[in-house]
């Protein structure tokens, strides 16, 4: 190659790099108005605050009490949890099982609402041909799940519901993406999960819920929970989140085609995948109420005598009611 | 005569597609080994369905959307952490007491696994873009600081007595001696920390984000997508492929001197 041929085709290559990089920038640069307040709330793919800001209403409301919502995507709980820790985050939407770790932790956490529960979309699932049609089959076989996450909730809970021990299964940690791999190729015999991971493998993997939360006893509820210091000091905008909040799922609970519609787009998830979630999951964002708290210590006590926590933590504490 | 030339024409040619042929032929075997049913196409999307899927997001916008805020992170990330390494490395090279004051730290934190920093780095940065770009600019500036001091301390003491000899003053040399003579391997490091650019910025865009090639991967992984993940890693493969071509490019145009 030629010299001046070498030196042209960099400089493209360069221009092109610097253009792309300037339109990055652009698509991620945040207008500040520095009239509002910012609150930032953090959630996963699919969940109650997922629909929320698909549907958009939820910002606009807060924005006419002068707040602006700044939406943050978490992979999982713990991150959020860390996240939260910092204060980097004013309200964190997670499962049941990652606050109860936090705390245990010493995180300065405090429940602020309950959400649905996706009780009839978690289980564990095993292949309709392997055999296994109850929990007492499931003696000596390999389960999936992921440490301390509400799967290991899922499993402990629903070997105690069957009068089985801890040690009657093979324990198999895996993340999420190996746990999909690993299952497929029959190398673990079930999988406890959510939806809508459940969904997608009961549709395309050929399996069926071996148990669900309803049977076992493990709900799988959704909470918010905000910075202890954050919560006491912000009273009326916690009350402000659950009431449109709650309208929202209100909405999303009588319109199950536009929810379905708007989560297959934001998923990237087959239409039929999202529409068996949706269909078996009851949307709604609560005042905290003995029931919830109860339900947490349960998962705190449970994970504490298993020795998954090595500390025990006293939800009862750490809720604000809201009155 | 004749014959010759285009017998090293052929030959030429035929070089040109050497590196090519193992690539190719991993992706025919993939195809293969898909469509005839090997392995299940929920597991490993065979390469055309991958494809369909880059188009298909390429058409909604999604894809040159997420590529074009991962390149404005790793950009100012390098530039950032290439910059600082740059100096922090010359200073080292160049000074006895620096070089004792600062190198065993810098040691000391090459080696931390960027994932175990990510905690650290929320509690310093918090969770916004400052997080992302800094973690970029820490794993960028490591190869620089490196090469661009070992390129330095070994720059053959003959040339610098000469340059004495000459008389040079202490700018002169470094411009017209140390500079030039410490250049391949600055570059050598330039080359790595393009590689090195890419491989953080997974890392980093796990940090609650919701833009990236990092966010679709991790994203993907969550639903078990597996068609955006293979995506994602060509992606990274075609993206780490460019630097590296115009590092070397770089190479070449800067060090034509040596002939």
């Amino acid at each position: 190659m030629t010299h001046t041929l070498r030196k042209t085709l960099l400089f493209i290559l360069l221009f092109f790099w610097i253009l792309i990089t300037v339109y990055g920038w652009f698509q991620i640069r945040e207008e500040s108005n520095p009239t509002l307040k910012t609150v930032t709330i953090g959630f996963q793919a699919g969940d109650e605050f997922d629909i929320a800001k698909s549907r958009g209403k939820f910002a606009t409301k807060m924005e006419k009490k002068g707040y602006k919502v700044k939406f943050k995507e978490f992979q999982n709980g713990a991150a959020m949890m860390q996240a939260l820790a910092t204060g980097n985050i004013d309200y964190a939407r997670v499962g049941d099982t990652p606050p109860v770790s936090a705390l245990a932790a010493g995180t300065k956490l405090t429940y602020v609402a309950a959400g649905g529960t996706k009780e009839k979309g978690s289980g564990i699932v095993v292949k309709k041909n392997s055999g296994i049609n109850s929990m007492a089959d499931l003696k000596g076989k390999r389960v999936a799940y992921t440490k301390g996450t509400s799967s290991q909730y899922m499993v402990l809970r629903a070997l105690k519901t069957a009068g089985l021990g801890i040690n009657d299964i093979k324990w198999v940690n895996l993340d999420q993406d190996a746990a999909a791999v690993a299952y497929s190729k029959n190398k673990v015999d079930a999988w406890a999960n959510w939806d809508p991971t459940v969904a997608q493998v009961e549709i395309t993997e050929n399996s069926k819920l071996l148990v669900n939360g309803q049977q076992a006893g493990a709900v799988n509820r959704s909470f918010i929970v905000s910075p202890s210091k954050f919560a006491k000091n912000h009273q009326s905008l916690s009350k402000l989140v659950i009431k449109y909040g709650e309208q929202d799922m209100h909405w999303a609970n009588t319109h199950h085609k536009q929810v379905i519609k708007l989560m297959t787009k934001e998923l990237k998830l087959s239409k039929k995948v999202v529409t068996l979630e949706i269909e078996r999951r009851t949307f709604g964002i609560y005042k905290m109420n003995d029931k919830y708290v109860k339900e947490e210590q349960e998962i705190a006590d449970m994970f504490y005598q298993s020795g998954v926590l090595n500390k025990q933590a006293t939800v009862a504490k750490h809720v604000d009611y809201l009155k | 005569m004749d014959n010759t030339i285009i017998l090293k024409k052929i030959n030429f040619s035929f070089r040109k597609i050497i590196p090519w042929i193992i690539p190719i032929v991993i992706i025919l075997f993939w195809q293969l080994i898909v469509s005839v049913g090997w392995v299940s196409a929920t597991i490993l999307p065979s390469p055309w369905d991958v494809l369909k899927d880059g188009a298909e997001l390429t058409v909604s916008g999604e894809l040159p959307k997420n590529m074009g805020i991962s390149l404005y992170r790793a950009t100012v990330g390098f530039v950032i952490g290439g910059s600082i390494g740059f100096v922090l490395g010359f200073i080292n090279g160049l000074s006895k007491i620096a070089r004792l004051a600062f190198d065993s730290t810098v040691q000391m934190l090459r080696n931390i696994p960027h994932l175990a920093l990510i905690p650290l780095v929320i509690l310093l940065m918090g969770i916004g873009e400052p997080a992302k770009i800094f973690l970029v600019a820490i794993g960028c500036m490591f190869p620089i600081y490196i090469n661009t001091y070992h390129g330095i301390i070994s720059v053959d003491q003959k040339i610098i007595e000469m340059g004495h000899a000459y008389g040079l003053k202490q700018s002169a040399m470094i411009r017209k001696i140390v500079f030039p003579a410490a250049l391949p391997t600055i570059l050598m490091g330039f080359r790595y920390a393009l590689g090195v650019m890419w491989t953080t910025l997974i890392v980093a865009e796990t940090i609650s984000s919701s833009s990236g090639i990092g966010y679709m991967a991790t994203n993907a992984e969550q639903f078990m997508d597996m068609k955006t993940i293979i995506l994602c890693i060509l992606i990274y493969a075609l993206l780490g492929k460019l630097s590296d071509y115009i590092a070397k490019n770089f190479e070449i145009i800067f060090l034509e001197w040596r002939g």
